[in-house]
């Protein structure tokens, strides 16, 4: 659970840099900063559930 | 009329523009809070600075090329320390103090630790380009 929190503190930290330094309205910055948090969760988890099935040890 | 005034802002602004990103680099949020971009100074530097201490607290290391290494094993080193290196004075005031720099490997949090401390350096490089480009006149 305290990765997941991290990593969701990641992902918010640097989609809001993401969204400040874009180009476009305030609206649009705002709507591309979310998306990037959003694809940074998502990614993790589909990621996170590959490397459950994937026999490493 | 608008055009003509943000053209001739861009030709004029380069010298300024780079003292801007120097700054912006040294510290994280100053290259826009220079330019009166309170908003974008307080979050851009904020990230910064904040997933910097973050990075140190979750136990994460700086990198830097000490004389032991060679050859690929120093280019191995270069790249992360080039990403540390752009968290500007904080990353030069932890290596005067020799902080930062030891590897905590048993702590749970390392690579997240270790993440964030070069992350905070690489958005610090995206923040500075940004403060340039205003400061050039080439964004508002």
């Amino acid at each position: 659970m305290r990765h997941l929190l991290w990593m969701a503190l990641f992902a918010s930290l640097t989609a809001v840099v993401f969204g400040v330094v874009a180009k476009g309205s305030e609206r649009q910055r705002l709507i591309y900063g979310l998306k990037v948090f959003a694809e940074f969760i998502v990614i993790a988890f589909i990621l996170g559930w590959i490397l459950y099935f994937l026999p490493l040890h | 009329m608008v055009t003509r005034e943000i053209d001739r802002s861009a030709a004029k602004a380069p010298g300024r523009a780079w003292v801007l990103a120097l700054g912006a680099w040294a510290v994280p949020g100053l290259g826009h809070l220079a330019q009166r971009k309170w908003t974008r100074g307080l979050l851009l530097g904020g990230v910064v600075w904040v997933m910097f201490f973050t990075g140190l607290a979750l136990g994460g290391h700086l990198f830097r090329i000490s004389g032991n290494d060679q050859g690929f094993s120093a280019l191995l080193q270069l790249l992360p320390m080039s990403a540390n290196f752009g968290a500007g004075l904080l990353y030069i005031f932890c290596w005067l103090t020799n902080t930062g720099f030891v590897e905590q490997a048993q702590r749970v949090t390392y690579e997240y630790g270790n993440t964030f401390l070069l992350v905070a350096g690489l958005l610090n490089y995206l923040a500075m380009l940004d403060a340039f480009d205003i400061a050039a006149g080439r964004k508002q």
